[in-house]
């Protein structure tokens, strides 16, 4: 009977049923709170409003968004769809410049978010938002 | 020799450990996929941009009504509160990022000012909401 029982612990393994317990319960706790939804987006700076960074106006493409949805780059009242083009154009002259969108506070996000991805098509490294004073 | 073999058979369980293996991958593989984003309980109409990309960090989504509410963690909150719930997320975790998930008819002015908000809670990171084309 002794030798039995000796033998039977020499071939005997560590426990390991309260680990699957533990790892089990884990692994259907983070099936269930997994979720796999990522947001699409685009990323914008928003520059502080210390004076120190602000840039010098031969460096920046102003594109400006009036209260009605107009949009005015560098001053000039242009469509939508026209928006990439005149951003290249501008860029093509001053190549290091940023573009800063400035907007009215009753425009629409939406319209907001066309423009910065219009801006971003036409090849801006950097486009910030800036609010209208 | 026969006889031993016959009490082993008796004595010995399944074979768990392929079992093990498989439950230990899935685990590890939910551990690291997991993100816990809290959803923020409206759904917008989110404005369509080419040049989006998937926001592998974002975990924190703040959603804006067309009728100017703020939504986050299934809550109406108000704006005043972004900054300390901003605070709390960041002292949580100092690597979160924040998604505004703006409708498309929502107010450019607020949108701002929540981007303002979460800069004074300390995440620098904010991106906006978007759908691909």
């Amino acid at each position: 009977m002794r030798r039995r029982f000796k033998k039977n612990r020499e071939e005997s393994e560590i426990n390991i049923t309260p680990m699957l317990d533990i790892v089990f319960i884990m692994l259907i706790f983070f099936i269930v709170t997994t979720s796999f939804v990522k947001e699409i987006s685009i990323d914008v700076n928003r520059p502080t409003k210390s004076p120190i960074k602000e840039q010098k106006k031969s460096e920046v493409i102003s594109v400006r968004i009036s209260a009605e949805g107009q949009i005015f780059v560098q001053d000039r009242l242009i469509t939508l769809d026209a928006v990439r083009a005149n951003i290249e154009s501008n860029l093509a002259l001053k190549p290091q410049a940023s573009v800063v969108v400035v907007s009215d506070r009753e425009a629409d996000a939406g319209f907001l978010v066309k423009v910065i991805d219009q801006s971003r098509l036409a090849g801006a490294r950097n486009v910030s938002l800036a609010a209208q004073k | 020799m026969i006889r031993k073999r016959r009490r082993e058979e008796e004595d010995s369980e399944i074979n768990i450990t392929p079992m093990m293996d498989i439950v230990f991958i899935m685990l590890i593989f939910f551990i690291v996929t997991t993100s816990f984003i809290k959803e923020t309980g409206i759904d917008p109409n989110r404005p369509v941009a080419e040049t989006a990309i998937r926001a592998e960090q974002g975990n924190i989504l703040i959603a804006i009504s067309p009728n100017d509410q703020i939504w986050m963690n299934k809550n109406q909150i108000q704006l005043e509160s972004v900054r300390i719930l901003m605070e709390a997320a960041h002292a949580e975790n100092p690597e979160s990022s924040v998604v505004i998930v703006a409708d498309e008819l929502a107010s450019t002015g607020l949108v701002m000012d929540i981007m303002d908000q979460i800069r004074l809670g300390g995440i620098s990171k904010v991106s906006l909401s978007a759908k691909e084309k």
